[in-house]
């Protein structure tokens, strides 16, 4: 039990010192690097660890003899985990989402330190501890609290009354709830029957599996398989069109959507809303090929208003590319990123 | 034209003259052994192994063929469109080193190690400014060794790494060079030394990169621009660390290979060189208080922020920039991409950011626009369309040409234009609920227009209407008259454009054509940039994102009020809360 909570104590200070490092900027945040798209689980993942340091490192403190009251266990918890989402969390969240995370964990706090009437007794045993002013020290606490408290509030007041020009905060939907058909060049393609003409094998028939079986594989890298060259010129069926595909894609969405399609290209930085990810799992992996058409398509200017088509620069590319050449680009970034596009069953 | 060439030429001999006289003059900068002071001759790296060199292969195939093309001749299907063109890596010519001019860049299959591999280090940080990602995070370290095993045994035709009879290795010995503090004697003789040297007769007297711009070619004969210094950020060697002297110091020492940026390793000591290093980094954009500008390292970009603050003014609005108002007035990087929605698309913007600040007063709002331009531009005779006309005849660079018509190939060739910029604000921002806007590109609709007030390099200041991307302008009733513009100037590469016009108010204003800037507000606002000797004009412009101008309200009253009110509420509070303590205690309550 007691090696236990030794390494569980060893865990918490190492996380304390590592925090404490990104706090004050000696330690990037980056020094262990969120992965994308595995934020959330990555991050709860973290904070459990970071319990697990802290009860063993409370049970060690207790054994020593060196205890520290439930009051300041629960401050100093709720302390900390207000400082991780600011320094810790990349990319950063704003700051009225670390409001709600703030406020809801500060509850968590309450309810952990009130499970018990004796815990709560305990808990808010040094608040009137000060109330009382028994002693020299919280008398003279309490001479403070009685100054620092008024001014202090009456500073946020200030500074919140202050006239700012903060941006303003405006939520986009990111992927819309798409029509039940689109026309593209003058076709109609309904969205839920549409196939991606060129997912198709050798034979020219339309083959799911044959395509998931050539994309490139899952991974650091993403690479493609040793034997699914795309440049290679004998290929026909799939791999042939995701080559083509590629083409079309490094001629003409590469400038935002980046070389490695993960929406940081040339001109990205310039743009808000800032180009899509598709290497991120939230973005095509989780959605069927034809909305991606339907989205290429129309560009952002074909948008409702949820998503902003007044802020996007996406190219209704109808009016650069021909149906195949959409339906190619479609192929070649799941081919790329690795993911297969979601199906109607 | 011909004879500026001759002139020019007539210079650039006359330097080199110098540079030789100067170094023959018994300069101390060559040590003992004839290597460059701060070099050491060094071995060259082993051959990497034939699995690195296969596992490699698909990690190009994947990766980097669309760009640098199947034999590595920088032909892959993306390369027409790109300025800089992706690298040619046969001629094993390669940019970014700690070796001497013209030798090989460090490689070794087995030492991804800072400073000891050159290619290792431009695939981790990528070349800013150019197409070339970082490939940290994407790449593992093994599969970017791997493929750089592949580039330089397979693609790297003419030259071979290994070949100890034809290849040295003279390495800048970076790691054992303590930088010179960044004083300011140091930065002055580099400031002196930068003229001396001939930098400034490429980078330009401001070094905004404006100098000889014309005339530079690469080693494969396409058009290259001289760095603008106050943008290190874009910096191809900066590797994700833009305000680091030592990377200045790098380039400034070991030259760039394939341009005509020469080594100054043989006519320069150590300590000047850090001095031109320090000079030369001082110049990089800083905030107000001189500190680095945060950057976004998503982007590799300085931060943005899309709030335009104005401030206001009492009286007249100052025309001269030095003045105290404008010095105090917040300033804003307004980050530029290339127009790319509809055709004609910009895939070469060469204006990729704008400087903003604003003033307003009870009648006016005034704009500073400064931004970064090598060329002064403005059309020779009149153009051959009308100022409100959009859809005009200027075609966008297909998508396949080979390398004699690819848009590398074109640059600087085009039809010289005016220089423009423009300011698009929404015009009826207040009927829209919030956050809806009209279309960023010339607006939604005649129900929804923007209001655009664009100056162009000729000396107009003019007012339009848009009601679409596909329309053409409307021209304003009366409305240049009340604008002016106070000031247009182009000053060693760069633009100042001062441009004042009427807050407006819905009363005597015509309120479905001109924008109502009302004081505390967000408006939706968006910035156009035209750069003529781009072929700039119509739709093929830079464009930025929405950004809001925000005009800060004075102060009111009840600011100063309310939070005393609130003080002594709070002690009010404190006093029950204690009395109602004590009474309890006693064993009364209240």
């Amino acid at each position: 039990m007691k090696a236990l909570m030794s390494l569980g104590a060893l865990i918490g200070v190492a996380g304390l010192l590592l925090l404490g490092g990104m706090v004050f900027d000696v330690v990037p945040s980056t020094t262990i690097r969120l992965v994308e798209g595995y934020m959330p689980i990555q991050m709860l993942l973290e904070v459990a660890c970071y319990v697990i340091g802290f009860t063993g490192l409370s049970y060690m403190m207790n054994a020593m003899g060196m205890a520290i009251p439930r009051f300041w266990q629960g401050i100093g918890f709720w302390v900390f985990f207000l400082l991780y989402l600011k320094y810790r969390m990349y990319p950063p969240i704003p700051f009225s989402v670390r409001a709600m995370y703030g406020t809801v964990s500060l509850v968590a706090v309450f309810m952990w330190v009130s499970a018990s009437e004796e815990d709560w007794q305990k808990f808010k045993q040094p608040i009137m501890n000060v109330l009382d002013a028994q002693t020299g020290g919280n008398r003279l606490l309490r001479y403070l609290y009685l100054v620092l408290l008024p001014i202090l509030i009456g500073g946020f007041s200030f500074n919140a009354m202050m006239p700012k020009s903060e941006e303003p905060i405006e939520l986009r939907t990111v992927h819309p709830a798409p029509p039940a058909s689109t026309k593209v060049h003058g076709k109609t393609y309904t969205l839920q029957t549409s196939q991606n003409p060129y997912r198709v094998n050798p034979e020219g028939k339309y083959d799911q599996e044959f395509s998931n079986a050539n994309i490139v594989e899952q991974g650091m890298g993403r690479l493609m398989k040793p034997n699914a060259n795309p440049w290679d010129d004998k290929n026909q069926g799939y791999l042939k069109y995701v080559r083509e595909g590629g083409e079309i894609f490094f001629q003409n969405c590469h400038f935002c959507h980046g070389d490695n399609l993960n929406g940081r290209g040339l001109h990205a930085f310039a743009f808000n809303p800032i180009p899509a990810n598709f290497t991120d799992p939230g973005t095509i992996a989780q959605l069927q090929e034809t909305f991606i058409f339907w989205r290429v398509s129309k560009g952002g200017i074909g948008l409702p208003n949820e998503g902003f088509p007044w802020a996007s620069v996406m190219p209704p590319w109808e009016q650069h590319l021909t149906v195949d050449e959409i339906w190619k680009v479609v192929l070649f970034e799941y081919w790329h990123t690795g993911y297969y596009p979601r199906t109607w069953d | 034209m011909m004879d500026s060439i001759t002139q020019k030429a007539g210079i650039i001999a006359a330097a080199a003259f110098g540079v030789v006289l100067v170094s023959s003059a018994g300069y101390s900068s060559v040590s003992a052994q004839g290597l460059p002071e701060g070099f050491k001759k060094g071995d060259l790296a082993p051959e990497p192994s034939a699995e690195m060199i296969e596992a490699g292969k698909r990690v190009y195939f994947t990766k980097c063929v669309w760009c640098h093309g199947v034999d590595g001749a920088g032909d892959g299907p993306g390369a027409d469109r790109l300025w800089p063109r992706p690298r040619n890596f046969n001629q094993g010519t390669f940019k970014i080193r700690h070796t001497a001019s013209g030798e090989l860049p460090l490689f070794d299959a087995k030492k991804p190690i800072p400073g000891q591999n050159d290619l290792f280090e431009t695939l981790t940080h990528g070349l800013p400014g150019s197409a070339m990602p970082s490939w940290e995070g994407i790449l593992s370290e093994e599969q970017r060794l791997q493929v750089l095993s592949f580039v330089t045994t397979q693609l790297v035709k003419d030259r071979k790494f290994t070949d100890k009879q034809s290849e040295t290795q003279t390495i800048l010995q970076l790691a054992d060079l303590k930088p010179k503090p960044a004083t300011d004697e140091s930065k002055k003789r580099g400031g002196e030394l930068i003229v001396e040297k001939k930098c400034v007769e490429c980078h330009g007297m401001e070094g905004r990169g404006d100098g000889n711009a014309f005339n530079l070619k690469d080693d494969w004969g396409f058009s290259i621009q001289p760095a603008n210094w106050h943008k290190c950020w874009n910096f191809r060697g900066s590797r994700q660390d833009p305000y680091n002297v030592a990377n200045i110091f790098r380039t400034f020492s070991t030259g760039v290979n394939g341009t005509p940026m020469p080594s100054f390793a043989d006519n320069t000591t150590v300590d000047e060189r850090w001095d031109i290093a320090n000079f030369v980094s001082s110049l990089c954009e800083r905030d107000a208080l001189g500190n680095p500008l945060p950057i976004d390292p998503l982007t590799d970009k300085p931060k943005i922020n899309f709030v335009i603050p104005s401030d206001l003014v009492e009286g007249e609005i100052p025309a001269d920039i030095e003045h105290e108002a404008w010095q105090k007035a917040p300033k804003r990087l307004v980050a530029m991409g290339g127009q790319i929605t509809h055709k004609p698309r910009n895939f070469v913007n060469r204006i990729d950011d704008i400087w903003v600040r604003s003033l307003y007063n009870d009648k006016y709002i005034v704009y500073l626009l400064e931004w970064d331009d090598r060329t002064k531009s403005v059309a020779e005779g009149k153009l051959p369309w009308a100022p409100t006309q959009v859809n005009i005849d200027v075609k966008e660079q297909d998508p396949k040409t080979g390398e004699e018509g690819s848009i590398a190939a074109r640059q600087n060739n085009y039809t010289v234009y005016n220089d423009a910029i423009a300011i698009e604000t929404a015009v009826k921002w207040k009927e829209l609920p919030a956050p809806i806007k009209p279309r960023y590109l010339f607006g939604t609709n005649d129900q929804f227009p923007v209001d655009i007030v664009k100056w162009e390099a000729d000396g107009s200041l003019r007012a339009f209407k848009g009601t679409g991307w596909d329309k053409d302008f409307e021209e304003r009733d009366n409305y240049e008259e009340a604008m002016k513009l106070v000031k247009s100037e182009w000053k060693n590469g760069r633009w100042y454009v001062m441009i004042q016009r009427p807050v407006g108010n819905k009363k005597d204003q015509d309120y479905d054509e001109d924008t109502f800037f009302e004081v505390g507000q967000y408006i939706p606002t968006v910035f156009f940039a035209w750069d003529g000797h781009n072929g700039d004009a119509g739709r093929k412009m830079a464009v930025s994102a929405f950004y809001y101008t925000f005009m800060n309200p004075p102060v009111p009253q009840e600011t100063y009020i309310y939070p005393v009110v609130i003080a002594v509420g709070v002690v009010l509070l404190e006093g029950w809360v204690l009395t109602r303590r004590a009474n309890r205690k006693k064993g009364k309550t209240l």
